[in-house]
């Protein structure tokens, strides 16, 4: 068996990151990955690729489409396109069941969903490490804003965060690069809606893309597609970050086509002391030894190791002693908003594509009497955008000929939309287990049941209200509020904003939460977890630079106990 | 550890090297080698897989007056009958195809009872008139299966005109790379981007 001072199960957003801090602090570390390898710059086989060079032109791949049908989980969200399909797991490979609609979006590769994912990266406030607290939902997190906030900066000034500094208690600024600009649409509104609420602020989005050149990467060339990968490196991604600066140190090796089926315990010493994987290809068992184990593999995957590591010690799962493993999954709920009409500026325009949206930061709940709401407890934002229609909005109205063609050589009328992103209570009923099933590897596949609660229905008439209340207020027209969610069927379902966590929650008491205040497991003092199944409670803010922190942070801990000789 | 922070020049010659050279005339179709556009131009060797020869002829002739040739090539041109096979076959499920299928059908069978002829055959005056009648029934409200097949068949022609190269670099713009600007004069484009 071979032997590593530290082993990172995943290649995503948060096992890129341990791989990077564990190896620069002199971790000899091994990252295992299920999926293939995808080398930068090379594997990103459909970047720049103009639509016509796809066959179906870049269609979106739904759920029925042939192009779907190896994948009738990934195809349920919009991001599935013809040009990024090689970037999600076809479903086979990844089984599962639904006790409730829930869909796990899933990478299958070195990378992972770091690749595609959405790139917005808002820090969480006081207001947010609190809130359990303060309403009883969950358990207290047993860390704060103070805790992580030189965590945030450290990731902040390595990934390159661009975004406005806005001076907000409940969304804190970080170390930013200059900002994108908002176009002539989105500057109207934002003008409207600051006069009208003098409380609410509409920015351009904080994204990890880079808007000046850091670290032998690229300011953004604004092509529009960075989920098809980026040569420049101009967006956050393993590939373009944290995996040449773990290299760099020669102390890491990865470990590809590698599922990990548990991680081996001894009950002797109460330490992990390495993991048991299953070949992809051979699906040939093999073990590898480490002193520390960093667990970074999704949320749901993370919890499926867990609960799949049985020992006499630990029968229903590892680090387990508490029962609440599995628990409290949680998921922003979203595709709920509105969207109206700008009339006039016609005379304004805007050229690339701009990989980001506008932001308006939570306003609901915020601990004063003004923006308390009795229907629910914790709050949301808007994630949106302005744009001219293009041509495809022909296809809507009568009409052919040379006159639509002309019509179509110019942009349409601006229109401008908010979609609401809310907070998500954690809730005992919402779960994983396993199942009786096995993948094809021999793996017992997850059951997962979880549903919105009425918090979470009645925050959601709120977001629809509020959006249209907002553009109306800000002078747009023909609003129209929309909510996709249709209760235990498809449409605004559990998952599909891939912002799945929770499972092993952070807490202060070993009795009622998995971790503590350091992500390390309080049954197993050499397991850590750093992924988003980490998570107490959920913010309503996009969650992936929160997870780089507490990564960060957890593994300058992890490697100074270690040193000490405490692991 | 911090690594070196490359200079001005690198960074534009990387760029360069990506984007083929294109930053002084950077349009994604500039981006395209000699070879890759040949292999992308129509081929005579192409033959439809699920259309007959008759359909794609009405295909072709129904997107190109949709969308005509003007100062700019049409559909025709364009190939929005070869993508319309091509979804026909790769893409959609069998139900919606044959429910297509049944439309094209149908159009003839609106032609014939009219004007005696199936739809291409017909004069194009007579082409017109019947488009135009589609058309109109296509958006009333309740306009059932023909309404349905007539916007898809308005639909699949936009897309397979405008995201081809010639209607999405020769009819509008194809948006260069390089720069955001969030507010600019429209008459400083003159064409809507692609």
């Amino acid at each position: 068996m071979i032997s590593y001072d530290a082993i990172v199960i995943g290649s995503g957003i948060t096992g890129g990151w341990a791989a990077k801090e564990l190896t620069e602090r002199g971790l000899q570390t091994l990252m295992i990955e299920r999926g293939r390898n995808v080398e930068h710059r090379k594997d990103y086989v459909t970047e720049h690729k103009p639509a016509w060079q796809f066959p179906l032109r870049n269609a979106r791949l739904a759920v029925g489409t042939q192009g779907a049908q190896e994948y009738p989980i990934q195809a349920r969200t919009g991001q599935f396109h013809e040009s990024v399909k090689h970037f999600f797991i076809k479903d086979h490979r990844n089984p599962y069941v639904e006790d409730t609609p829930f869909t796990w979006i899933q990478g299958d590769q070195v990378g992972g969903k770091s690749l595609i994912w959405g790139r917005q990266v808002y820090r969480w406030s006081d207001l947010d490490f609190e809130a359990n607290l303060r309403d009883g939902h969950g358990v207290d997190w047993p860390i704060r804003y103070a805790d992580v906030a030189p965590w945030y900066s450290y990731v902040e000034r390595f990934i390159g965060v661009s975004g406005e500094k806005l001076g907000l208690p409940q969304l804190p600024d970080g170390e930013f690069q200059p900002p994108m600009d908002m176009n002539g649409g989105e500057k109207f509104v934002k003008a409207g809606l600051e006069r009208a609420f003098p409380d609410r602020r509409l920015t351009i989005g904080r994204v990890a893309i880079l808007t000046q050149a850091l670290n032998g990467r690229l300011p953004c060339h604004y092509c529009g597609p960075c989920e098809r990968g980026c040569s420049t490196g101009s967006y956050f991604s393993t590939q373009a970050s944290t995996l040449p600066a773990a290299r760099a140190t020669g102390r890491l090796t990865i470990l590809p086509n590698s599922l990990v089926h548990s991680l081996i315990y001894d009950a002797a010493t109460n330490r992990v002391t390495g993991v048991r994987v299953v070949d992809t290809n051979t699906k040939q068992t093999r073990e590898y030894s480490g002193r520390l184990v960093f667990l970074c593999a999704s949320t749901l995957a993370t919890a499926r190791v867990l609960l799949n590591s049985k020992s006499a010690r630990f029968p229903n799962g590892l680090a387990n002693s508490s029962g609440v493993l599995g628990r409290y999954l949680m998921d922003h709920h979203f595709r709920v908003g509105a969207s109206g009409v700008i009339e006039g500026l016609l005379d304004h325009y805007y050229q690339g594509n701009r990989p980001n949206g506008i932001y308006v930061p939570r306003f609901r709940n915020l601990g004063d009497d003004a923006s308390r709401r009795s229907d629910y407890v914790r709050g949301f934002g808007y994630q949106g955008g302005a744009s001219r229609q293009g041509w495809a909005r022909g296809g809507g109205e009568p009409g052919f000929g040379v006159e639509l063609k002309r019509k179509l050589h110019d942009p349409g009328r601006w229109t401008m939309g908010l979609t609401g992103f809310g907070e998500c209570l954690p809730r005992a009923d919402n779960y994983v287990e396993l199942a009786d099933q096995t993948d094809e590897f021999g793996i017992p596949q997850l059951r997962v049941h979880c549903t919105w609660s009425d918090n979470e229905l009645a925050m959601r008439k709120d977001m629809a209200a509020s959006a249209a209340e907002m553009l109306e207020a800000a002078g747009c027209k023909e609003v129209r509020t929309y909510d996709a969610n249709r209760a235990g069927a498809l449409g605004a379902e559990p998952g599909l904003a891939i912002h799945e966590m929770g499972t092993a929650r952070m807490g202060r008491d070993p009795r009622t939460s998995v971790l503590n205040a350091h992500n390390q497991a309080h049954d197993v003092p050499n397991l850590f977890v750093t992924d988003g199944a980490c998570m107490a409670s959920s913010s309503c803010v996009n969650p992936s630079i929160t997870y780089m922190a507490l990564t960060a942070r957890a593994c300058d801990y992890a490697v100074a106990e270690l040193k000490r000789g405490n692991l | 550890m911090r690594r070196d922070t490359i200079s001005r020049r690198q960074a534009l010659e990387q760029v360069a090297l990506l984007l083929g050279g294109a930053i002084s005339a950077p349009t994604v179709a500039g981006v395209l080698s000699p070879a890759t556009r040949r292999a992308w131009a129509a081929s005579p060797a192409w033959a439809p897989r699920t259309l007959s020869p008759a359909q794609l002829e009405l295909v072709a002739t129904l997107a190109e007056h949709i969308i005509p040739q003007t100062d700019t090539p049409g559909a025709r041109t364009a190939g929005v009958h070869r993508f319309v096979d091509t979804l026909l076959t790769d893409h959609y499920a069998a139900t919606e195809r044959d429910r297509f299928l049944a439309g094209l059908t149908a159009v003839d069978g609106r032609a014939r009872s009219a004007h005696g002829n199936v739809f291409v055959q017909c004069a194009p005056e007579q082409r017109i008139a019947l488009l135009t009648e589609m058309d109109a029934a296509a958006y009333a409200s309740g306009s059932g299966e023909d309404g349905w097949f007539f916007r898809r068949m308005k639909e699949l022609t936009l897309v397979g005109y405008y995201t081809s190269e010639i209607g999405a670099s020769q009819e509008l713009h194809v948006s260069p790379f390089g720069v955001y600007r969030g507010d600019i004069p429209y008459a400083s484009v003159g064409r809507a981007w692609s």
